[in-house]
């Protein structure tokens, strides 16, 4: 029960401490939207696009987070916490270069180090450096603001506006899932989680209560001029200093690709 | 079944972000044509988008309750593809599948970047333009039935999933970053998806007959003229259910295994094969230049200790590497806490 229900906070906690990192007001935080979204993805697609054995060409890469990371004020702490989830999956891919990998790579005084251990080291950077690159996209912009701009870049905006939707009512579902669960869980202390034949019924009212919520809050937009569309605010136009910094960074997670 | 984005390629993630893309247009224009003609969500008219809002939280905290799988130690939890294309059709699915990927992953680190497009096109696009109108809506459309709903979600669920598994295969395959032999990886991923798609189907099917018992109205499957055929007959035994089950787990198995072979990894050494080299020549008063300054400056040049002679040593080859490696890591370090330190200064003047 112990396990489950804090399972259910951390979801809350976790949506709730990016939040708070979000309004901050630092140089990072001031950048446009579009210049971090920008400098996210060239940054990941580079780090992705070295070759399998490559590790030295890899850790320059990790400056990014390093410079990023005090700049925009952001905690370690939250970042390597919101690191875990993304490593089972390259743990998996990469352990098994250990096992099927044995060509000789790297000779340390007799000690012959297989090219399957390079390239998992080799994928663990590349996992550690392209989450925390997209950590610190959005523990330094808001998600109204990211939704802005993707709505600003010819994003639908039915899209859109699922996004937005979606991430205001996760945590409200999500403390509604925790609360049912501990009702459960008080009920039937013997058991360890939600019996498969009790599931239909627990999901099915977590359904109904949801899209009952939904109707409701759908009625009080509606009474506020609410119409379909997503209200397509303004977005500033990014500045010269704003482009001269997109340039510049993305100059300099190009150019070691490069050269390297 | 989240795709993460150190095991791919650019190239398999440009294309597969390029499919998802394309299927999140396709399913955007065909909201836009059913909004126009008034064919809005099964029974809600027009609040279609709010209701998909909400079921995107939904999906996302049911998966958060994991049920015990009965006689094992383990558990799991539900994927959700099939019961939002059940609930809200596929067109809004998708997009409420997509929306719920794109939060895991920014938020979550559930996922990649790069890898969105894998992820969105594995766990929506099969699941909602697949397994839900080619098996689940013609199994039902008969006649609407606890029976037949359950066959159909397992059914639906479990192809649905073993495409989407297969679908990571091929991708990770592809991407050749993983030495993981095409066989062992399918043989790995087929049968542990088989044995969730199995639970998620059950699961499924349950929530779908509660939703039917108590507002049906909610269903995109079911006839909202009032027209059903709530009838038993015909409906699927549990035997017979099993038996389809069986029948497709004898097919992907058997008809996979046939196929399976060791992949060749082909994209690492397309450099080396085309060019012949994997170095480039370069010439030019700048690069002779920079190359002068780079070599009175080196610690370690060509990864070696300066009085190596012209072969090297691996030793020296060796500990240039660790040592690089390690004076990048502190420098990066080194430059984290520089910032730190004058932001730390930066905002005492300001305080003062």
């Amino acid at each position: 029960m112990c396990r489950h229900d804090s399972a259910f906070s951390d979801a809350v906690a976790g949506l709730n401490t990016l939040e708070l990192c979000a309004e901050g007001n630092t140089l990072v935080h001031r950048l446009h939207p579009l210049v971090k979204m920008a400098v996210t993805t060239i940054y990941v697609a580079v780090v992705i696009s070295f070759g399998r054995y490559e590790i030295a060409a890899l850790l320059p890469y990790f400056f990014y987070p390093a410079i990023l990371i005090p700049l925009s004020e952001t905690p370690g702490k939250i970042l390597l916490r919101r690191l875990l989830p993304a490593l089972p999956f390259s743990l998996f891919g990469g352990l098994s270069n250990v096992f099927f990998d044995h060509t000789p790579m790297i000779l340390l005084e007799g000690f012959v180090i297989s090219g399957g251990v390079v390239s998992f080291i080799s994928i663990m950077i590349k996992t550690v450096l392209s989450v925390s690159a997209i950590l610190l996209l959005v523990s330094t912009t808001d998600m109204a603001v990211l939704s802005r701009q993707l709505a600003a870049m010819g994003v639908p905006g039915v899209l859109v506006l699922q996004l937005t939707l979606t991430y205001r009512y996760l945590a409200v579902l999500v403390d509604e899932t925790g609360t049912m669960f501990s009702s459960y869980m008080l009920r039937s202390p013997e058991t360890r989680g939600v019996r498969m034949r009790d599931m239909g019924t627990f999901i099915g009212v977590l359904l109904l209560r949801s899209i009952g919520r939904a109707e409701r809050v759908y009625d009080a937009m509606k009474c506020r001029g609410f119409n379909g569309v997503y209200p397509a605010s303004s977005t500033c136009r990014p500045t010269a200093s704003d482009l001269l910094c997109l340039f510049i960074v993305c100059g300099i997670i190009i150019l070691p690709r490069c050269l390297l | 079944m989240h795709m993460a984005d150190a095991l791919l390629s650019p190239a398999v993630s440009a294309v597969m972000t390029a499919a998802s893309i394309g299927s999140i247009a396709y399913s955007v224009a065909k909201l836009k044509k059913e909004d126009e003609s008034g064919l809005s969500l099964a029974g809600h008219g027009e609040s279609k988008i709010p209701v998909m809002g909400v079921m995107g939280a939904f999906v996302f905290a049911a998966q958060m309750i994991n049920f015990t799988i009965p006689a094992t130690g383990s558990s799991g939890h539900i994927g959700g593809g099939i019961l939002l294309a059940a609930m809200l059709g596929p067109y809004a699915a998708l997009l409420t599948i997509s929306a719920v990927l794109i939060i895991q992953c920014l938020f979550f680190a559930d996922g990649g970047l790069m890898a969105l497009g894998c992820n969105i096109f594995n766990m929506g696009v099969y699941a909602c333009f697949v397994a839900y109108p080619f098996i689940f809506k013609p199994m039902v459309k008969r006649c609407l039935s606890a029976g037949r709903i359950t066959a159909a979600s397992i059914v639906s669920v479990v192809v649905g999933l073993q495409i989407g598994a297969l679908s990571v295969v091929l991708e990770t395959m592809l991407s050749g970053v993983t030495e993981l032999p095409f066989s062992t990886f399918v043989l790995l991923m087929q049968p542990i998806h088989l044995a969730i798609g199995v639970g998620e189907g059950i699961i499924t099917a349950a929530v779908l007959c509660f939703v039917l018992q108590m507002r049906p109205d909610l269903l995109d499957f079911a006839d909202h003229s009032g027209t059903a055929q709530r009838e038993r007959r015909g409906a699927l035994s549990f035997g017979r259910t099993l038996l389809v089950l069986l029948a497709l787990a004898a097919l992907i198995g058997g008809g996979l295994s046939l196929y399976a072979s060791a992949y060749p990894d082909g994209l690492e050494w397309s450099m080396e094969k085309t060019a012949g080299t994997t170095e480039l020549e370069r010439t030019g008063s700048a690069y002779e230049t920079a190359a002068m300054i780079q070599e009175r400056t080196a610690f370690m040049p060509d990864y070696d200790f300066k009085s190596a002679g012209e072969d090297g040593s691996t030793f020296g080859t060796t500990t240039a590497g660790i040592v690089g490696g390690a004076m990048t890591l502190l420098l990066a370090c080194a430059a984290g806490a520089i910032v730190a330190v004058f932001k730390r200064h930066g905002g005492k003047n300001v305080s003062a």
